[in-house]
């Protein structure tokens, strides 16, 4: 069963499909929160976020979209987490931007991407999660981030050149 | 770095429970539907209400309207906020709003009627509250339609 008929049954009180979407989400939800926080923290904004969820579930009015207002929930409860953190990486980001076009084919190993993300500030390492991780495409990142698509390019690019310099430093690239 | 989430989804299910419960959700519409009618046909009495009447009066129609008031206050805070209220519930809390808005200005129209005094105020009211939920419970049913439609639709398609 696609998402979008999940989300209608959960949303029509069927409490069986509203399990089965947390079932199939939990994991995916999770490891976005475990990336972007400690591990203390990402169980109990898991758990503030499928409260919002179930919640808001109600008044989405388009259930095919469920996955990127799925991710913009879960963003808006890490971005109150770090706060402080995300307003200095802004200032940074926009010092620094680049506008270099870039085309998302670039593939970045996942196992080595995943240790050396905790190193990286919070938006390069919030838009590498979304879009290796979590697979999603440039669109939906931009949905959830409520950037520009052209701004997530860019980010990613930098995000993708800050990864390398850190994996090089560390010696774990040629 | 842990790489599972502690909570299995049958404990987060179990922790989204009180949310879920329908007890919550018929306390959050039972609230919200008798604290507005209660408080809006309490109102409608006490200015329909002839001649000068005694202070201590004022005082308990006051008091009446404020309870009222206040629990409406409680009953839109709990669905707003804290319950949510599926296709169907809606559906379920518009045919209460309905019934109890008939049910009330029946009541009283008929109270203002035996006492002599004038029944247009509780006409008002009533007539704003039973074609207020009347257009709730229209809502309610297109929506639900409109969710069991696209279903059938995703579920046609899945089957082909």
């Amino acid at each position: 069963m696609t998402d979008e008929a999940l989300v209608i049954r959960a949303q029509l009180g069927e409490r069986e499909a509203l399990a089965e979407l947390l079932a199939r989400w939990r994991v995916p939800v999770w490891t976005y929160v475990r990336r972007m926080l400690d591990a203390d923290r990402a169980d109990d904004v898991s758990q503030e976020i499928w409260l919002a969820v179930v919640r808001g579930l109600p008044r989405l009015r388009k259930p095919g979209r469920f996955t990127p207002w799925l991710f913009t929930i879960a963003r808006r409860s890490i971005t109150e987490r770090l706060r402080a953190e995300y307003a200095q990486a802004e200032k940074v980001f926009l010092v620094g931007d680049s506008t270099v076009e870039d085309p998302a084919e670039a593939m970045v190993d996942r196992a080595a991407l995943v240790s050396a993300l905790s190193a990286l500030p919070v938006l390069e390492r919030e838009i590498l999660v979304l879009f290796y991780l979590e697979d999603l495409p440039v669109e939906e990142c931009a949905h959830i981030c409520q950037i520009p698509a052209g701004t997530v390019k860019s980010r990613l690019n930098r995000a993708r050149r800050l990864l390398r310099e850190h994996l090089e430093e560390k010696g774990d690239l040629p | 770095m842990t790489d599972e989430p502690r909570l299995s989804a049958q404990n987060m299910i179990e922790h989204l429970t009180p949310v879920l419960s329908p007890r919550t959700r018929i306390r959050a519409v039972t609230a919200l539907v008798a604290g507005t009618t209660g408080g809006a046909f309490t109102g409608a009495l006490w200015w329909s209400e002839p001649g000068p009447l005694p202070g201590h009066t004022h005082l308990a129609f006051a008091m009446f309207t404020t309870f009222c008031l206040a629990w409406a206050g409680y009953g839109g805070w709990l669905l707003t906020r804290r319950v949510p209220l599926f296709a169907t519930d809606r559906l379920i809390a518009a045919w209460l709003a309905l019934t109890a808005s008939i049910t009330t200005t029946a009541v009283l129209t008929t109270v203002a009627a035996q006492r002599d005094t004038a029944t247009w105020p509780v006409l008002t009211v009533g007539g704003v509250f039973i074609t207020t939920s009347l257009l709730l419970t229209v809502r309610a049913h297109l929506r639900r339609a409109a969710l069991v439609r696209r279903l059938l639709e995703l579920t046609h398609r899945e089957n082909q």
